[in-house]
């Protein structure tokens, strides 16, 4: 068909030329119609759940009138503007946008975690007893430069000490076989403490110092720290850490003094300031040093001005909004027999806790595996042959259904060693099974696609295995490690499955505030408030949790793209 | 393996005045005792005592049959600084070199030409075990640097390649700053004592100093193909190696990034010894000192002064290739 001219009038080369192109120019169409239907899908989805969530037809039309021309329009024009005639202003305007809502989003993270996890007393702590750590292993670098594995023992145990210290044991448990429950073995052991860890030497010691002069000193100035050393880097000269370090720190604590002033708590203020204002300041130093796009600095101005004029003149004139579902409220309250009042903030720290969890699990096991996997692993001989095996069942691994991973964490870990059902511990573990083989193979990717000339000249070089592997190939394949895994954390929070195998929570009243506690997740959340009786649970609280989630997803996913673009333009 | 098949003290690679490469074993704690220069007495060394060590492959020649191939002219003193006997290198089941023995003459510039697929990068890479990163080659017989074949089961390829410096084909600066690129090596051997200077010194030795004075911060990415070439020497050469290997150092550069390459080789020789594999036979005339003619199933014809090479090659296959009717 396609064909059939191009033996025939193989001769001429103008117009008709009898070269065929219909398979591929139906090819085209039909990719461009997969395109467009999966876009489509997704966008009718979005805009159903967000208009059930949201509501925005309940509101007045004359509310949308002030914000379309307060916010949107100038918005509209700025962008037009900037991508029209100043390129990188446009870039400016959205990162320095972005930047602080972000930092707003990662520190309000924070702030639960402060407030359901760790006092500031035991965060100083642990950054104390990292910091005396480090001091040990400088320490034995100094005074034994040569010793490589007394220090590889230092390293591990240092901070093991330093945070931990030697606590008491008390164990008191009971093996039993899970088939036939017979006794194995009982062990009955208690140990006093022997060693306390640095948070509780310093611990009785910090009482009488309010809690935000501890984050100041255990968040604020490690970040501001890093901050410095990045303008000090950029700059070339070296210089510009303390200046950074000072004022970000006076800066924050001022601010903590004046903070109360506006109903904020002083600790609150500390962690936003340190993950909202600090980065944004930041940048906005390199944007006006480099003196590129400085005008893209008016786009938040110019939408935080709309913002609030949009907010005066709708409260003038009495102008409702939208009845949205979601809203502050429905972040901060637990759920609730009535519609109106539920709200999803046990099951969105459940998950946050989870995703701790899931952290600590998967990197550093994913990422050492696919390490062994692509450097250490023989790729020949017997041996090779058993990595070979090894690497295809953990693809294999990768697409097992999640309800059996649920199944796998109820025998293991509640069946088999015996923890609670359904606390965040057994759904963290649970669930970071189930994308350790996603974040094994992607990380194996990264570290796959680091060009072997890189490696050959370091091993050209006289380094060894070790300092090639730390010094070229991680350093490089980081940000497709980071990006892979961020995905696959995605993937984790929307996971309902699991935790219903392994018996967590429908609800909760109570956020969880420790990782032996019962836990709700948003997905699992989700689900309960989908076979609830009230249409307004099913279609209204529904939605907006829902939105919620795809929001959580939508920043981590988000932030995995700018870690991406962010090293790939470094490169 | 371990124990060496050649006993000669006294031997160092000083006093081998002959016309032919000759066999020089030292086992590691001869070498130990005989600094390079110490030794003067001057010793034939044409038929060491051999212990035949069983199952040890290039024992089992006596080293009166070995003869480097090619004659040269005997009347300059020869310090050779390497040397291989009876190189045989297999990738898998293919033998990629055949029976090789050659020595390389310190502070002198060695090219090695021949067609392609004749081996030539794998010889290159045998002399600092750059073989051993591929799982599926294997090498027999015996390198020699500073009496120890360093082959043997006691010598740690990581020590030997700070020693035996390499360039490679494709520029492949890390993506660092230019300052980091060159101070890789030392920081990998911890040897941070005055970093400034020493990136300076093998900057400007690399002739790149001036064109990255004000720029030492920025990425080494930035440069263009030829600059990022000589930063890779002046990594390679800011950790002092005693030999540099450059496996076709500018065949992906222009002619005058190449010819400033060339500049750099020849003037690299008064320090170092420079091994060079190129396919481009004018370049081999132009900068080196002798030349080694691979040809096609990884045999050494020839090996030579340079001029005699170019000029009157002893062998007719070597003389058909450098004249160009094949290869």
């Amino acid at each position: 068909m396609a064909q059939e001219q191009s033996a025939g009038s193989g001769q001429g080369f103008a117009g008709d030329s009898g070269v065929s192109r219909i398979r591929g120019r139906v090819f085209e169409w039909l990719t461009l119609g997969a395109t467009v239907f999966g876009l489509v899908m997704v966008t009718a989805l979005l805009a159903y759940v967000f208009n059930d969530a949201i509501r925005p037809f309940s509101a007045d039309p004359l509310w949308h009138l002030v914000y379309a021309t307060t916010v949107v329009l100038p918005a509209l024009v700025l962008l037009a503007t900037y991508y029209t005639s100043d390129e990188p202003a446009g870039e400016v305007a959205i990162a320095s946008t972005g930047i602080p809502i972000v930092g707003l989003v990662a520190g309000s993270g924070l702030v639960v975690l402060f407030i359901e996890l760790l006092t500031p007393a035991d965060w100083f702590g642990l950054v104390v007893g990292l910091v005396c750590a480090a001091a040990v292993v400088r320490l034995h670098q100094l005074t034994r430069p040569n010793a490589a594995v007394e220090r590889l023992f230092v390293i591990v145990l240092a901070p093991l000490l330093a945070i931990t210290g030697i606590p008491a044991m008390n164990i008191q448990r009971t093996f039993s076989s899970p088939l036939t429950t017979t006794e194995i073995v009982t062990i009955d052991a208690a140990t006093p403490s022997l060693l306390p860890s640095v948070g509780d030497v310093l611990r009785p010691l910090l009482t009488a110092v309010p809690g935000w002069v501890l984050l100041v000193a255990a968040v604020t100035l490690p970040v501001a720290t890093l901050f410095g050393r990045q303008v000090a880097a950029r700059r070339g000269d070296g210089r510009g850490v303390r200046e950074v370090v000072v004022g970000s720190v006076g800066l924050v604590a001022v601010g903590s003094l004046v903070a109360p002033l506006f109903g904020l708590a002083p600790q609150h203020w500390v962690l936003l300031a340190t993950t909202a204002v600090l980065p944004t300041g930041v940048y906005l130093e390199g944007v006006v040093r480099r003196r590129t796009g400085v005008l893209g600095v008016a786009f938040p101005i110019v939408l935080g001005a709309g913002l609030v004029l949009g907010t005066a003149l709708t409260n003038a004139f009495g102008l409702a909004g939208p009845s949205s579902w979601i809203g502050w409220d429905f972040l901060t309250s637990p759920t609730s027999i009535t519609p109106e009042d539920a709200g999803i903030y046990p099951p969105l720290v459940g998950s946050v806790l989870m995703l701790v969890v899931i952290i600590t699990l998967v990197f550093p096991i994913g990422v050492g595996a696919a390490i062994y996997l692509e450097e250490y692993a023989p790729k020949t001989g017997a041996r090779g042959r058993l990595v070979e095996l090894i690497e295809i069942n953990i693809g294999n691994l990768a697409g097992v259904p999640s309800v059996v991973y649920g199944l796998l964490g109820l025998g293991l870990f509640v069946k088999g060693i015996g923890l609670d059902s359904g606390i965040v511990i057994v759904g963290g573990l649970t669930v970071g099974l189930l994308i350790l083989p996603i974040v094994i193979i992607s990380a194996q990717e990264a570290v796959r696609a680091v060009p072997d000339s890189l490696r050959r000249a370091s091993y050209g070089m006289g380094a060894t295995k070790w300092q090639t592997t730390r010094n070229v190939v991680l350093p490089r394949a980081l940000p497709g490690i980071l990006t892979g895994t961020i995905l696959a954390l995605g993937r984790a929070i929307g996971e309902t499955a699991p935790l219903l195998m392994i018996g967590a929570a429908a609800s909760v009243r109570l956020a969880p505030n420790g990782f032996f506690d019962k836990f709700s997740a948003m997905p699992r959340q989700i689900f309960a408030w989908s076979s609830e009786f009230d249409p307004d649970f099913r279609f209204g609280v529904l939605a907006a949790g829902v939105v919620t989630l795809l929001l959580v997803l939508l920043l981590m996913n988000g932030t995995a793209i700018l870690i991406r673009n962010r090293y790939q333009r470094s490169d | 393996m371990v124990e060496n098949d050649f006993d000669r003290p006294g031997a160092s690679p000083e006093n081998a005045s002959t016309a032919h490469s000759t066999a020089r074993g030292l086992d590691a704690e001869t070498a130990a005792e005989q600094p390079t220069a110490a030794a003067v007495e001057s010793s034939v060394a044409e038929t060491p005592t051999t212990e035949s060590n069983a199952g040890d492959s290039s024992a089992s020649h006596p080293s009166s049959e070995r003869q480097s191939a090619g004659g040269s002219t005997a009347a300059e003193s020869t310090n050779g600084i390497i040397s291989a006997r009876d190189l045989d290198v297999y990738y898998g089941d293919e033998r990629a070199l055949r029976d090789v023995s050659i020595e390389i003459r310190s502070e002198r510039v060695t090219a090695i030409i021949g067609p392609s697929g004749c081996g030539k990068s794998t010889f290159l890479r045998c002399f600092n075990r750059m073989n051993d990163l591929i799982q599926s080659a294997r090498v027999d017989g015996r390198v020699e640097f500073e009496g120890t074949n360093i082959y043997d089961d006691d010598v740690d390829p990581v020590a030997l390649r700070r020693r035996i410096g390499m360039v490679f084909q494709q520029p492949n600066p890390f993506p660092k700053s230019i300052f980091d690129n060159v101070a890789y090596g030392l920081r990998t051997q911890d040897d941070t004592e005055n970093l400034d200077e020493r990136v300076e010194r093998a900057l400007k030795r690399a002739a790149l100093w001036d064109e990255v004075e004000g720029d030492l911060d920025k990425s080494a990415l930035d440069l263009s193909g030829g600059q990022q070439q000589r930063l890779c020497t002046a990594r390679a050469i800011a950790v002092d190696p005693d030999i540099i290997l450059m496996d076709e150092p500018a065949s992906a550069l222009d002619p005058i990034a190449t010819s400033k390459i060339e500049d750099l080789i020849e003037e690299l020789a008064e320090d170092y010894t420079v091994v060079i594999v190129t396919h481009n036979m004018q370049q081999a005339a132009r900068i080196s000192d002798r030349t080694a003619v691979f040809l096609t199933g990884g045999e050494l014809v020839e090996y030579g002064d340079t001029d005699q090479i170019f000029e009157n090659p002893e062998s007719d296959r070597v003389e058909d290739y450098i004249t160009g009717k094949f290869g």
